[in-house]
């Protein structure tokens, strides 16, 4: 069976462009202008994945509402936001009401595809209990790779797609220095560099959120970071 | 010329008060002067007609209106104030003229003057005589030859009397009355009620004689007869035949008349029709008004507004007599007035002569005489507080204008100070102007500026918006091609298509990072809103970020200078960064190749001053102010990297959010830029 996703965008012609791409890879694509016409249809079927613009026709932060609500109705439904507000504000906003990667609308069509894949990926290896995993530790740090997983002294850390593979990338080489540019490859995103910055800061928080005495990322400033033990 | 010296000069108008002030004092000078002339007028026809009334009062020969004509022997009979001395001189007669020569038939050479007092007729002869020859003591009057002074009186009665002064010695002597004896020789009688004093002089003698008035009809003669000759034969002539000899002067008690009609500060002379002085009373000008005149006629204005006495005539001091033009007028039948001066003062005086009118025939005038010295204290006295107030009045005006005017130029000046500064270094608007709740013009004015400068600020808001907005619209538009071409190229694409794919896919690129660029700012300023501050050491950033720095930039030589110790500061270490990035991108941009960039950090009175400097040519001056402003731009964009002006723009902002400064400068050499950042420590 086919996987549904849900496209809320206002945008017609990058609507279209969306669901062209996305249906070129075998997924069934519903589209939707604004957020009511997305709400009444989610409550009759709920869709496998949603990718919601923030701003939507009249209502400027509409699709922080939208996925609010979204999140209601189901937990586990992976909620991607793509935006042309890359602003510090609107992304943090955008995670806390839980949304699972948040993309600016720079992402080409191939790297958006596999942002889908890969989470739809995730969702399944949750749901295959007990299937053999690639697990990465890095003292008190595990990363499930295959679960996108990750936990500090054996707490999880539920960190976003982007930041999963910033985190991933740093502590696979402990002690090299990862520029900027290596960072937003290996999270397969075109970001600004002080996007990258907050998206580290976003991530030290996280993990100290668990353990108030984290500090493995480490600044080298005019270069990039580090992951030390 | 500024605002303060035009008005003071304004405030000088107000002198006009002062002269508008003489203008009015001189019309009222006119007319007092007109005044007092009619008031005298007045007087002088009223007195005039009393003394017409009284004309035996006044006039000695109450008849007679004859001419007066010295070149027939008339005299003039001077008043005098007190009995002389008989002593054979005139000194003390006081009056001050010389005697007149007496026509003589056959007489010595003879200066005769007469005076009278209240009881006596004085004669006063000067007579050229070369030998002086005694009177013998046995007298044949017919026959002798002695020096003799005859003399020719007609009495009250109209009768003739007939007497001689002869001496044997100079001295005090009687006088003699020629006598017809009854054999018919002519006899000589002691006549004791003459009196005369013979003083013998060289080449002559003089004779000084003393008559009882009650004696002197209205006619005299004098004759002085020398010795040497043969007299000739004496008779009593029949006064028909006798020409001039007439006397003329004042009626006794004349002076007192007119004294009962003169006020003070008047003076009243009668004079005959001849214009002789016959008699007069009071004075212009008492001794107190006399001396406070003086006093203010050396007052300062006086010199200002000097009404035209200098043009008036002089009056003729003349002791015996009168002249002018309203003596002629009124010896005319006219009332006649004239302002003229007298004295030695020169000061100015009304006189105003009226005829004293006797049987329908004019005898003679009355003039009185006034000073003008009165007036003119008058109008000093009114000049002089007018010159005061209005003195008074335009210093106050003046001053008052003065103060104003500063007033109006120190606010000029607040608003000019602060127009000026309005736009400040850092290329803030400053919207407050001094003055704006003020009501009048430079209030207004102060408004307008307040909105001028809220209308720039607008603007430059929004062109420091700008970028940001049109980076957030023009993305979306971006979005669609770049999907697009995605789209397309998984469509599958022959190769000569692919070429021009790609190509659209370059220019989108490009036109993204444009769009990055353009959006910069407003991303910092964003960061900064969620920016923390940690405490951080400026020295360790500093030599971590310029390790950096030499990997990224190979081709350029950088050099840093830290103190030894930690540099402790509150900060955002992310920001800081990104501002030393700005900083060192541009010095890289400008730094020749194998050319130098210093960095330096120096403590300085609790500020750190962390300075990039680089090798390369150095800011033009007029630059300088501008370049922290937003969107400012003066390099051509090389190749695809664009540039905006928001670098050095966002290293304002974050140096502003660490409450330092950013400096643009050039280095002391004058060989690079040299940018500084002052930062507070902790």
């Amino acid at each position: 069976m086919k996987k549904q996703i849900a496209i809320v965008e206002d945008e017609p012609a990058l609507r279209d462009n969306y669901a062209a791409a996305l249906a070129r890879h075998g997924y069934l694509i519903k589209t939707y202008a604004n957020r009511n016409s997305a709400m009444q249809a989610f409550r009759l079927r709920l869709p496998d994945l949603a990718i919601i613009d923030i701003s939507l026709e009249d209502e400027a932060e509409g699709g922080f509402e939208l996925c609010r609500d979204l999140r209601a109705l189901s937990a586990e439904l992976p909620i991607v936001f793509l935006t042309a507000r890359d602003s510090e504000l609107d992304a943090v906003s955008g995670l806390r009401l839980g949304a699972d990667d948040f993309l600016t609308k720079d992402v080409s069509l191939p790297h958006l595809a596999a942002r889908v894949a890969a989470l739809f990926r995730r969702i399944d290896a949750l749901r295959a209990t007990g299937t053999a995993s690639e697990i990465l530790r890095r003292g008190a740090l595990t990363i499930d790779v295959e679960r996108m997983q990750t936990t500090w002294q054996a707490a999880a850390v539920v960190l976003s797609l982007t930041e999963f593979w910033i985190v991933h990338a740093l502590a696979r080489n402990p002690g090299h220095v990862k520029n900027r540019q290596q960072l937003m490859d290996a999270a397969s995103v075109v970001l600004d560099d002080e996007t990258i910055t907050s998206h580290i800061k976003r991530v030290r928080r996280k993990f100290q959120a668990v353990d108030a005495g984290f500090d493995a990322i480490q600044t080298v400033y005019g270069m990039g970071y580090r992951w030390v033990e | 010329m500024r605002i303060r010296s035009q008005l003071l000069i304004v405030g000088l108008s107000t002198l006009a008060l002062p002269w508008a002030g003489c203008q009015y004092a001189r019309e009222l000078e006119t007319t007092l002067r007109g005044s007092q002339e009619q008031a005298l007028r007045a007087s002088a026809v009223t007195v005039a007609d009393a003394l017409s009334a009284e004309p035996q009062r006044v006039f000695r020969d109450t008849s007679d209106g004859a001419k007066f004509d010295p070149a027939r022997g008339d005299i003039y009979v001077f008043p005098l104030s007190r009995q002389p001395l008989l002593d054979g001189y005139r000194d003390d007669w006081s009056v001050p003229q010389e005697p007149l020569e007496l026509p003589q038939d056959g007489g010595l050479k003879t200066l005769l003057q007469a005076g009278a007092t209240e009881r006596y007729l004085f004669l006063y002869a000067e007579v050229e005589d070369a030998h002086f020859e005694p009177e013998p003591g046995d007298v044949h009057l017919s026959t002798a030859r002695f020096d003799r002074d005859e003399l020719l009186v007609q009495r009250p009665d109209g009768s003739l009397g007939s007497y001689f002064f002869a001496t044997d010695a100079p001295g005090l002597i009687e006088g003699q009355s020629f006598a017809v004896a009854d054999d018919g020789s002519l006899q000589a009688a002691l006549e004791p009620r003459l009196q005369a004093y013979w003083l013998q002089t060289k080449g002559g003698y003089h004779l000084e004689i003393r008559i009882p008035l009650s004696m002197v009809g209205s006619r005299l003669w004098l004759r002085p007869l020398d010795g040497l000759k043969n007299p000739p034969k004496w008779e009593l002539p029949a006064i028909e035949h006798l020409q001039g000899g007439r006397l003329f002067f004042a009626s006794e008690g004349l002076d007192e008349l007119l004294a009962t009609f003169v006020r003070d500060g008047t003076r009243a002379t009668v004079v005959d029709s001849n214009g002789l002085k016959f008699g007069s009373a009071g004075a212009f000008e008492s001794a107190a008004e006399t001396q406070q005149a003086r006093a203010l006629s050396h007052t300062w204005f006086r010199s200002l507004l000097d009404v035209d006495d200098a043009a008036l005539p002089m009056r003729a001091a003349s002791p015996d007599r009168i002249e002018g033009p309203e003596v002629d007028a009124a010896l005319g039948g006219e009332v006649g007035a004239t302002w003229l001066r007298a004295g030695r003062d020169r000061s100015p005086l009304l006189s105003v002569a009226a005829p004293i009118v006797v049987d329908g025939v004019t005898r003679g005038a009355l003039i009185l005489e006034q000073s003008g010295d009165q007036l003119l204290s008058l109008r000093d006295h009114a000049l002089n507080r007018l010159f005061y107030l209005t003195g008074l009045a335009t210093a106050i005006a003046v001053a008052f204008v003065f103060g104003f005017a500063s007033w109006i130029g120190v606010r000029i000046g607040r608003l000019q100070a602060a127009a000026d500064a309005a736009i400040g270094p850092d290329g803030r608007i400053g919207l407050k102007m001094p003055e704006a709740d003020r009501t009048d013009e430079l209030g207004s004015l102060a408004r307008s500026f307040e909105g001028l400068l809220a209308r720039l600020n607008e603007h430059t808001q929004y062109l420091r918006t700008l970028g940001g907005k049109l980076a957030h619209e023009l993305r979306t538009p971006l979005t669609i091609v770049r999907s697009s071409l995605d789209n397309l190229e998984s469509e599958g694409l022959r190769e000569d298509q692919r070429v021009f794919v790609q190509r659209a896919r370059d220019g989108s690129q490009r036109l993204a990072s444009i769009l990055s660029a353009l959006g910069a700012a407003a991303r910092v300023e964003e960061s900064i809103k969620q920016s923390e501050r940690v405490n951080l050491d400026l020295r360790e950033l500093l030599i971590s970020a310029v390790g950096g720095y030499r990997s990224a930039f190979p081709q350029v030589r950088f050099e840093l200078q830290t103190p030894q110790d930690a540099c402790f500061l509150r900060g955002a270490p992310d920001l800081i960064v990104q501002m030393l990035d700005k900083l060192v991108d541009n010095a890289v941009d400008f730094c020749p190749a194998h050319g130098a960039i210093l960095i330096a950090l120096v403590r300085e009175s609790g500020d750190y001053r962390l300075s990039v400097g680089n090798d390369g040519p150095p800011i033009p001056d007029a630059l300088l102010p501008r370049l922290f402003e937003s969107l400012f731009e003066q390099r051509p964009s090389p190749g695809d990297k664009p540039h905006f002006g928001l670098g050095l723009y966002i290293v304002r902002l974050i140096a502003e959010f660490h409450g330092g400064r950013a400096l643009a400068g050039n280095r002391a050499d004058g060989d690079g830029a040299l940018f500084t950042l002052v930062l507070p420590s902790i």
